[in-house]
């Protein structure tokens, strides 16, 4: 007799979730549900690449905004002003920020310990907006890139609904076979026992580069995706704001776990709207956030998942228990 | 010839200022090696405490509004300490979850400070009026007093680390937890001491900065990156090379000032900043790394 | 003296202390013997405060310590002395020495306890400005214990004092903790691989094998061939 893989509730839920994000623009989504849909998709790479360096690896970036901004900068700024396709100058933009982010967060961080890294990526992100007001004539300056060119003549919101849900899907799961490769058992190694891990074989500075130049490329692709749907880049892609969010999405979901990003991106993607509504204490309530999933919640949403479904578990337990010690 | 003296002279003014900034960094660093984050809007916090007790004006009041934002910071550090950062450092990872809870919390402040006092810069009035001829050189004496004010601050704290019991308690923490636990002293209690005074040294320097430059909620933000700066420069841990660094550091930013243009500053204190965790991530003055 | 009954200890999930029960009398030098790893320093850091037991008690003059925290112990007499030493590497030897009287029962005394440390260890008084970071092992050991006996101790916790010492030094820091234990009459217990020697200075011995405590001798009723194979 043939053995079905049993299904478990989360599998289900995922593949439902999956096919009505599939065919939501046709079953009516208007304009902007699509704009934060596509915002969805390249936040969740940004937050899962974030966490692949953080969560998995053990490396305490902050700068990760900055390589959405180098990978969409370079990406558009070689579709408008070389007229490059963006199918060329995406890739490339991913390429360029792999290797700035390699040659000045990764090396420095195979020699620095964890708050090094830490300040290090922090001036780095931070000193991008000067650079870019410095390089106006390229950049854009303070009033960033307009009029990026899209994906596709003519290209409308479903078009790049479509092109960046694939994105997500491929990138998620490159980050999936990541972690569950050999290599994402190296990172976890080094994060967990970083001695331990170097006496069974593990080489640090190789598995410490290759976690910035994976990470940094995705983000920097999102980046690129990011600004050929959307139009448009400036400095404010740089700003605390973003920065926070982006904290935000990573910590909410559940640091150190796969699904927790992408729920982190969700809820703060579409509960900005609520945010949006407290106007000016918005960034009070951002930062009052982050400080009590921390506090409370470290594990984030996943922490809570978990904890409600052993629960659940332990429920279903006792009446299955039950219901065998009084066969009536 | 004289702009340069004068520079110099701007430099080591402004260059002390910044390193008054720095030690209260540099002390929670060095004792519970823990980052303050939240270093830019504690300062900024004793800035605007100072200012409230202070619009009623006059020279008592000053020394009131000092003595208030002192104390006030001084508990709320080792509040902070003892609710939030006590707890998360019996967790694993607390040094990622220290820095992104005190990130959220500085920015959470930022905004209530800017609800409650509003964007429009406040000044704190000088203390002293006039200025003081020496040749070429003309130093305000607002400045020389402030200058003094943290030379003081200066000998006392080394008085305090050198001479005092609990001085002696924090040091010997700073250099090995264990150690100090095996002699006796109790941790917990330290570490929310230094809390406390770290808070109320920064809230000080925050008073001391709006003398001289402006007061906005959003200002701590570029005081915590140069303390940043400083405190790597000057190596983490060390009050002393959070001092040199700083008066350094102050002196090159005038230089820049005076010989390429006001517009790099920003960007040098970058620079200086990527180079020397580059090469020296244990400070060139030194500390630990 | 000590009392310490039924304690488990963990390192995370690991559990490295089963049931650990021993007895230190007033006056006694305990030795507690084991291979490296089945959780010597881990017990003599449980009774110190510096690792939380999972369960058991651990009774002090009668006094229930376990869940005292380490600078209560400190204060109530049990100063220890560890493997790794922990000394302040940027003070001299006789910051450290002063460091170590830290604890309020201790402070009138430390003018007589530094003198009675340095005649026991008169290499350091030689030593007494110079940083500890520039010491020699084996005097980094002996500031380590004499650190220890700044702090007025009735009981001592000694954790490998002699490891990487050459056999000259060795002698002299067992000589300097016998010495400790007639003079100033200080109970101790001692964690050591050198089992002749400790041998020499133990009233009673302990076997401590996987966390559990295998047996308990006369240090006169045992030798040292016994203890050897009771490792293997």
């Amino acid at each position: 007799m043939k053995t079905i893989k049993k299904l478990s509730w989360k599998n289900i839920l995922v593949i439902l979730v999956g096919l009505f994000v599939l065919v939501y623009p046709f079953a009516g989504a208007n304009s902007y549900m699509k704009h934060l849909f596509i915002l969805f998709f390249v936040w969740a790479v940004v937050a899962a690449s974030w966490n692949l360096l953080n969560g998995y690896a053990g490396i305490n970036s902050l700068g990760n905004i900055g390589f959405m901004a180098i990978g969409g900068y370079a990406s558009g700024i070689l579709a408008k002003s070389l007229g490059i396709s963006p199918w060329i100058s995406i890739p490339i933009g991913g390429i360029i920020t792999c290797l700035l982010v390699t040659l000045f967060l990764g090396f420095p961080a195979l020699r620095l310990s964890g708050i090094y890294i830490a300040l290090l990526s922090l001036i780095f992100a931070d000193s991008l907006p000067s650079i870019l007001t410095q390089t106006r004539d390229i950049t854009g300056g303070a009033m960033g890139l307009h009029e990026i060119p899209g994906f596709i003549p003519n290209m409308e919101k479903i078009h790049a609904y479509y092109i960046c849900f694939v994105f997500f899907l491929i990138a998620m799961y490159v980050i999936y076979r990541t972690i569950h490769s050999n290599t994402g058992l190296a990172f976890m190694a080094l994060r967990d026992s970083e001695n331990f891990a170097t006496t069974l074989g593990v080489n640090r500075f190789r598995e410490r580069l290759k976690v910035f130049a994976i990470s940094s490329f995705l983000t920097g692709l999102a980046g690129g995706f990011y600004v050929h749907s959307l139009g448009d880049i400036s400095p404010t892609t740089l700003g605390i704001e973003p920065f926070l969010l982006g904290i935000a999405m990573f910590e909410l979901g559940g640091i150190g776990t796969f699904t927790g990003p992408i729920l982190g991106a969700a809820v703060i993607v579409f509960g900005n709207e609520f945010l949006r509504l407290a106007g000016t204490l918005r960034l009070s309530l951002l930062g009052l956030l982050i400080c009590l999933i921390i506090l409370f919640f470290p594990g984030g949403i996943m922490q809570l998942v978990s904890q409600i479904e052993t629960f659940i578990s332990k429920q279903l337990k006792k009446r299955q228990s039950v219901g065998k010690a009084n066969p009536t | 010839m004289d702009s340069f003296l004068n520079a110099i002279v701007s430099g080591l003014i402004s260059g002390s200022l910044y390193a008054a900034t720095a030690l209260g960094l540099t002390i929670i660093y060095g004792v519970s090696r823990v980052f303050n984050f939240g270093h830019g809007i504690v300062a900024v916090m004793g800035a605007y405490l100072a200012w409230m007790i202070l619009s009623g004006g006059g020279q008592l009041n000053m020394l009131l509004g000092i003595l208030v934002s002192l104390v006030v910071l001084y508990v709320f550090g080792t509040l902070v300490y003892r609710f939030t950062i006590s707890p998360l450092m019996k967790k694993p990872a607390w040094d990622i979850s220290t820095v992104l809870f005190l990130l959220g919390g500085g920015i959470l402040l930022e905004n209530v400070l800017l609800q409650v006092f509003g964007p429009r810069v406040k000044s704190i009035p000088v203390l002293l009026e006039g200025n003081l001829r020496l040749g070429p050189v003309s130093i305000q004496f607002n400045d020389l007093f402030l200058i003094i004010i943290v030379l003081a601050g200066i000998v006392l704290l080394n008085v305090f680390f050198k001479y005092t019991r609990m001085g002696q308690a924090m040091q010997s923490t700073a250099q090995s937890i264990p150690g100090a636990k095996v002699v006796g002293v109790d941790i917990e209690r330290i570490f929310g001491i230094t809390f406390g005074l770290a808070f109320a040294v920064t809230g000080f320097s925050g008073v001391l900065l709006s003398t001289k430059y402006f007061l906005n909620p959003h200002i701590g933000w570029e005081w915590m990156v140069k303390g940043f700066v400083i405190v790597s420069f000057g190596g983490l841990g060390s009050t002393n090379g959070a001092i040199f660094a700083g008066l350094i550091l102050g002196i090159v930013e005038a230089m820049v000032t005076l010989y390429i243009g006001a517009m790099w500053v920003w960007p040098i204190w970058f620079v200086i900043f990527m180079v020397v965790l580059l090469i020296r991530p244990q400070g060139i003055l030194g500390g630990r790394a | 003296m000590l009392e310490i009954n039924g304690v488990d200890g963990y390192y995370a999930d690991l559990q490295v202390l089963r049931q650990v029960s021993l007895v230190v009398n007033s006056g006694e030098v305990v030795a507690l013997f084991g291979p490296n790893g089945h959780g010597k320093s881990t017990l003599l850091k449980t009774i110190c405060g510096l690792h939380r037991a999972a369960a058991g008690s651990i009774k002090f003059e009668g006094q229930e310590i376990a869940s005292l925290p380490s600078h209560k112990i400190v204060e109530m007499g049990i100063a220890y002395i560890p493997e790794e030493r922990h000394l302040f590497r940027d003070m001299t030897v006789m910051e450290n020495l002063k460091m170590g009287a830290y604890n309020r029962r201790a402070r009138p005394s430390t003018q007589q306890n530094l003198a009675f440390v340095l005649d026991i260890f008169p290499r350091l008084a030689e030593r007494k400005d110079q940083l500890t970071s520039t010491l020699s092992g084996g005097e980094s050991r002996m500031v380590a214990v004499a650190r220890g006996l700044m702090s007025e101790p009735t009981l001592l916790l000694v954790d490998e004092p002699s490891i990487g010492l050459s056999p000259g030094m060795r002698h002299a820091v067992f000589d300097s903790i016998a010495k400790i234990n007639r003079e100033k009459k200080i109970t101790i217990l001692i964690v050591e691989q050198e089992i002749r020697n400790a041998l020499k200075l133990a009233n009673r011995i302990y076997m401590l094998k996987k966390g559990q405590i295998l047996f308990e001798r006369l240090a006169a009723e045992v030798n040292v061939d016994e203890i050897e194979k009771a490792y293997f």
